[in-house]
């Protein structure tokens, strides 16, 4: 019993109990937005306002108030808050700094590849893998085999490049 | 039943476990290899991979968010 | 082994509780709607961390170290949530309740999309939930991926009129228009059990018991 508790504060739990209670969330979620879970559309709104606020970006007419009523803004905020609890529930929280270059080139141009590739595509493996498949749309199969080869061709340039 | 230990701190997933199955190949039988990360998901994957594995695997959270792990090679 | 320099961080985990029940209060003054929202949200992030799981890892390892375990539960995922899907579109129709699917249109950028997003997500070491949750765990790296993603998705938002132009794009199918709902269930359901047995016998052929 002790032991159960410990596992459920600590974790790590098990990868199919996550999976049961990740797809029952998933449905809630397009229950009550009436639209399914997607990560990058609220980023991208977000980034339009600060790039818009900051003079780098023609106004595209978000406005904060606007941003603050998106369904997209409080399920990314919550994500972050959540995975941060997460951490602080099980006291594992600390600050883990990047410890060689390379991994800061990768993760910027990982970053850059990744939030082009996800607004081009209309989603990311959330909004257009998992719940592009989950919708029982054909694109989100092709998606899923285009991150697939795309993953294939990152494993490469990791092990030639990150090892 | 020697003690070996590679650095793997700061390394991103599955970096670390693939330079511990690289070492594990230079290994004796009944040796350990002793490993310490701060990554939750790195732990865990190299757990699960040595218990697929059959290989013995030791886990133990030794800090605030950092996990120290003994593997011991069983078998070829 | 010395466990002195493990502390509990029970404090600042109760002054954060209190944190989150402050933000929820004041949020559900404004919208029940998307208070329920953000804690749908706290839950993924949750639930994600303390059970590791990452999608990259899932599409990635079977490649890198032969491993299927993430693979097949990202399957389950997908098998839980291709029927409830169903079921919510289905129970939504039937009321007359408005509801959208990610049926998303067609093109080559979809494909140039995905490839990138897969290219990027290894390099990055996790995709755009995995960023999120591994900056709530307090990785510099992911906050460096973070600034990347946001950067990259007002280019990507920016082209896409341009890819259109070019390539052209079809409307998405939504396969029950085309197969009816029954037989696109039995057809995803079968291809993901497919997959699941690929996944389970890859690794133990990678591991030699096969």
């Amino acid at each position: 019993m002790k032991k159960t508790l410990q596992t459920i504060i600590h974790g790590p739990w098990a990868y199919w109990i996550g999976a049961i209670i990740l797809g029952l969330l998933n449905i809630l979620v397009l229950i009550v937005r009436r639209q399914p879970w997607g990560v990058t559309l609220n980023i991208e709104i977000w980034a339009e306002w600060v790039g818009t606020n900051l003079g780098i970006l023609n106004d595209r007419g978000f406005t904060f108030k606007e941003l603050m009523t998106f369904s997209g803004t409080y399920l990314n905020l919550g994500l972050l808050l959540g995975a941060f609890w997460a951490t602080l529930v099980a006291s594992q929280v600390r600050f883990r700094p990047i410890r060689d270059k390379k991994f800061f080139f990768s993760a910027l141009i990982g970053g850059l590849f990744m939030g082009y590739g996800a607004r081009i595509a209309y989603g990311c493996n959330v909004g257009a893998l998992l719940n592009g498949i989950a919708s029982s749309s054909l694109t989100g199969w092709i998606f899923a085999m285009a991150v697939f080869s795309g993953t294939w061709l990152g494993s490469k340039l990791l092990l030639k490049y990150l090892m | 039943m020697a003690n070996f230990a590679i650095d793997i701190w700061g390394e991103m997933c599955p970096i670390p476990l693939i330079k511990a199955k690289k070492k594990l190949l230079s290994m004796q039988c009944g040796d350990i290899l002793v490993l310490e990360t701060e990554h939750s998901c790195t732990s865990r994957g190299i757990v699960v991979w040595a218990k697929a594995n059959r290989y013995i695997i030791k886990e133990e959270e030794v800090a605030n968010g950092i996990w120290h792990l003994e593997l011991t090679k069983t078998h070829d | 082994m010395n466990n002195s320099s493990l502390h509990s961080q029970r404090n600042l985990n109760i002054g954060f509780i209190l944190f989150l029940t402050l933000l929820i209060t004041l949020l559900s003054q404004i919208s029940i709607r998307l208070t329920l929202l953000m804690a749908l949200g706290i839950s993924f992030g949750f639930v994600l961390q303390k059970s590791r799981f990452c999608l990259v890892s899932a599409l990635r390892d079977p490649i890198l170290i032969g491993m299927t375990q993430l693979t097949r539960a990202f399957l389950l995922l997908l098998g839980i949530s291709i029927l409830g899907f169903a079921l919510v579109f289905w129970g939504a129709s039937q009321r007359n309740i408005p509801l959208s699917l990610n049926v998303f249109p067609l093109g080559v950028h979809t494909v140039v999309g995905g490839l990138l997003f897969g290219i990027g997500m290894v390099l990055a070491g996790g995709c755009s939930t995995g960023i999120l949750v591994r900056i709530g765990e307090g990785f510099a790296m992911q906050f460096v991926a973070f600034f990347g993603l946001v950067i990259g998705s007002v280019l990507g938002e920016r082209s896409l009129k341009n890819w259109r132009n070019v390539f052209g794009e079809w409307p998405g199918v939504f396969l029950p228009d085309i197969l009816g709902w029954i037989p696109t269930l039995l057809l995803e359901l079968s291809v993901l059990s497919v997959l699941w047995q690929l996944a389970r016998w890859w690794q133990k052929k990678q591991l030699g018991e096969w």
